[in-house]
């Protein structure tokens, strides 16, 4: 890299291109306009190629945004020509106001405090040592790797329709307890049937949609780890165990933050899967905010209830932000 | 360095970054205004959310098409809620057909009520409404009833005139239709339609004891109110009678869901708990049918609407007992009847460049030639009076379910009139408090009354 100083762009601009600068104190007006009319190009040119960005954002982005905020305060079936503007009254009666939608909106949010908690306990429980273990093994890591990255890669509406099939009274799970001669545990409702079963499997099914990108994550964390500590702990008298436990997780905290932090979103946020699995049910047993969110938007017999579902997605936006917050505060403390 | 841009002149640059930035806004042009429909004088568009109409409809076209010169392009998207969706997003990019299949009697006015379907009173005469069934002449007709419903500010059809029209039927039908697997039936000796519902219970018990995993009932719960609408409100109008039945869902407490008389009505629903099919509670309304189609199930409930759907899985209609939602013998209508009320209707809308031709369109479904050629195509009942003919051109099991239209005022149960509960009523959330009764086995008959009684009275609160 040179530290010799820039010409200016005046000089760049005319080297090799036009004729010799002319001497100083002879003034030159034709030299003068092309400079101008150069930067005038390349100001406008410049404008035009950052000008879709920038459009694009602020139709796709600000302008969604803000529709959406406006929207939070109206009644609105998306159909009639004009909005009711009713003030606050959305969030009031999503919060405690309104005993139509406050109680499944509590209810909902119970199911949505489960899934918040079980889906990155279970997903940094499983994805870790998983890991951990790709990153030892000597043969076959890349193949494995692709292994178990399938579920992140394969999921979507024909999985999710797949997962529904396996879990059902006459479905692969059932039949595989009963082989195994644990008929006992089978569900005979199917195990999205059952109202105690169907939230903790809906758990299960989204820990497993979920762990190929956090393993992933770990195992860019790992493979990043100077060997020399690892072999300084081993010097010390570490086992495996005691390596992993004291050295590498601690190392790998970062990561486990962002991990949660993911997972808390997508818990917080996510519906497809259960509006796919069980639309809210049985019953009401499986729904969730993000479900609810969408029920009061898009299921409701064009009845005027996008406002609603506007102000529950400003509602968990507020969550969310209020989740990362703590995450950064708590990753900086750590680190 | 020189940039691979360094070699381009201004000029050239200029006008590279005028063609990026017109290409990358041309997507959002077209998100803008424009004509929906064809457009085209001899053509017309058309959408349905009922697969099983597609071949019936496209067949008409063709026929349409030789007399008019006018081609029909049918389009099938579902499930009901995806054409929906569907509906409200090519309504915003002015992207809508000329003609809507919808439900009858609420999407259409909550379609009109917001400027999407067109007001056709005027243009449907005499001449043209006299070719519906007595029944559904007037549906899609803001009637007196439906105004009232519609004052609410939170109404679904909130703006709607009284007076106003937003479509003519195409299919006429009714919910609360049972069908049994002959054969899975006669194996348990069960050879005729039951005459109550404890001759109903006592058919199921004799079905699921021959054969306990597919003896069962399936009914597609995981779409939520077909428990309440389809079971359970029949049901109730047999076991209280016309007045009772409405006065559940009113507001006076002795007489609502927790009252002796709602209590009384959830009891004998919850003795259903035993007989559904294993899982019917995952399932939505297609799947269910196609449970029973695959013999999972040996009885199914559904609507005159589903013999089309199981005759479109393999299942023969001759191999179906169909028969009303029976009431119980003890009851004030021991022998409810099911009013036949208009299905899905036909709406213009509103941004149709040639709102004539999908008149023309729509009132020549409506001929008795073409609707009952319409009927033997999609196993449909069609909303056009087929007179006599009618029994012979829908086929045996689809007439043997018209029996069950027939009727008093008194003595039949009718889906379609619903101003006596509040204008806020959301059925599912209704339906979900049902579900833990039975099949969920969450709550007892008292706990499900109390919860019921009061989401419903909380539904007139909001009314107010």
């Amino acid at each position: 890299m040179t530290t010799a100083p820039r010409p200016a762009l005046t000089e760049t601009a005319a080297a090799g291109r036009g004729p010799a600068p002319r001497p100083a104190g002879t003034a030159d007006p034709d030299g003068g306009r092309r400079v101008l009319r150069r930067r005038t190009y390349e100001a406008v040119s410049g404008y035009l190629f950052v000008a879709p960005a920038v459009i694009l954002f602020a139709v796709m982005g600000l302008y969604t945004v803000g529709y959406g905020f406006l929207l939070s305060f109206a009644r609105w079936n998306g159909f009639a020509p004009h909005w009711d503007w009713v003030g606050l009254r959305n969030y009031k009666d999503l919060l405690w106001q309104n005993p139509a939608y406050a109680p499944r909106l509590h209810h909902a949010a119970i199911h949505t405090l489960y899934v918040m908690i079980a889906v990155p306990l279970l997903t940094v429980l499983v994805s870790f040592p998983l890991a951990v273990l790709l990153n030892s093994a000597r043969r076959m890591q890349g193949v494995l790797r692709s292994v178990y990255f399938v579920p992140y890669v394969t999921s979507g509406i024909a999985v999710f329709f797949a997962w529904q099939y396996i879990l059902q009274p006459d479905g692969a799970v059932n039949s595989v307890l009963g082989s195994l001669g644990m008929g006992s545990l089978a569900q005979p409702q199917g195990w999205l049937g059952n109202p105690s079963t169907a939230l903790p499997t809906m758990i299960v099914v989204t820990v497993w949609g979920a762990v190929p990108v956090a393993m992933l994550l770990y195992l860019t964390g790992l493979q990043g780890i100077d060997r020399s500590v690892l072999e300084a702990s081993q010097l010390d008298g570490a086992g495996w165990w005691r390596t992993n436990v004291s050295v590498v997780w601690p190392l790998v905290r970062p990561i486990t933050s962002i991990v949660v932090l993911l997972n808390l979103r997508d818990s917080l946020q996510g519906f497809q899967t259960f509006l796919v699995m069980t639309n809210g049910g049985p019953g009401d047993h499986t729904n969730v905010l993000g479900l609810e969110a969408y029920r009061l938007a898009f299921l409701k017999d064009l009845a005027p209830t996008l406002g609603l579902a506007s102000a529950l997605g400003w509602i968990l936006f507020a969550a969310a932000l209020v989740i990362a917050l703590i995450n950064l505060r708590v990753m900086r403390s750590k680190t | 360095m020189r940039t691979p841009f360094a070699r381009f002149t201004p000029k050239t640059r200029f006008a590279a970054a005028a063609v990026v930035t017109v290409l990358s806004l041309s997507p959002l042009a077209a998100c803008g205004g424009g004509s929906s429909g064809s457009g085209d004088a001899k053509s017309l568009t058309m959408w349905t959310f009922k697969q099983s109409h597609v071949a019936a409809l496209k067949n008409a076209a063709a026929e349409f098409k030789k007399q008019t010169g006018i081609t029909v392009t049918v389009q099938a998207y579902g499930p009901d809620d995806a054409y929906t969706t569907k509906v409200q997003a090519a309504a915003k990019t002015h992207d809508l057909p000329d003609v809507l299949e919808v439900h009858s009697d609420g999407e259409d006015f909550a379609l009109g009520a917001t400027g999407i379907a067109r007001d056709i009173a005027k243009d449907v005469g005499a001449d043209w409404s006299g070719l519906y069934q007595k029944g559904v002449q007037a549906s899609g007709t803001v009637t007196p009833a439906h105004y009232k419903e519609s004052i609410p500010s939170d109404s679904k059809s909130h703006g709607v005139k009284q007076g106003q029209r937003f479509s003519v039927p195409l299919t006429s039908g009714t919910f609360g239709i049972v069908m049994g697997n002959k054969k899975a039936l006669a194996a348990a000796g069960v050879t005729k339609p039951p005459a109550s519902y404890e001759e109903f219970l006592a058919d199921l018990k004799a079905t699921t004891a021959k054969d306990p995993k597919n003896g069962g009932v399936s009914l597609g719960l995981k779409v939520k109110a077909t428990g309440l609408t389809w079971g359970l409100q029949p049901l109730a109008f047999g076991e209280l009678g016309k007045e009772k039945y409405q006065a559940l869902w009113g507001q006076d407490a002795s007489t609502d869901f927790a009252s002796p008389d709602g209590q009384k009505v959830l009891g004998l629903y919850s003795k259903m708990q035993p007989y559904w099919m294993p899982g019917t509670q995952t399932l939505d309304i297609d799947t269910a049918d196609q449970a029973f189609a695959q013999g999972k199930s040996a009885w199914d409930i559904g609507g005159t609407f589903t013999l089309a759907f199981l005759q479109q899985n393999g299942m023969n209609p001759d191999d179906v007992m169909a028969f009303g939602f029976p009431g119980p013998a003890a009851g004030a209508v021991p022998k409810p009847a099911l009013a036949p009320l208009a299905l899905t209707g036909l709406a213009v809308s509103s941004t149709s460049a040639h709102p004539e031709n999908a008149e023309k369109w729509m009132k020549f479904l409506a001929q008795p030639g073409v609707a009952s050629k319409f009927a033997k195509d999609a196993t449909e009942v069609p909303s056009t009076e087929l007179g006599a003919d009618a029994a012979s051109v829908m086929g045996a099991t689809l007439a043997d379910m018209t029996k069950a239209f027939t009727g008093t005022p008194e003595n039949t149960y009718d889906p379609s009139v619903n101003d006596f509960r509040p204008a806020s009523y959301d059925q599912d959330s209704m339906a979900e408090i049902l579900a833990d009764l039975t099949p969920l086995g969450q709550k007892d008959v008292a706990a499900t009354g109390k919860a019921l009684a009061k989401l419903d009275n909380s539904f007139w609160a909001t009314s107010k």
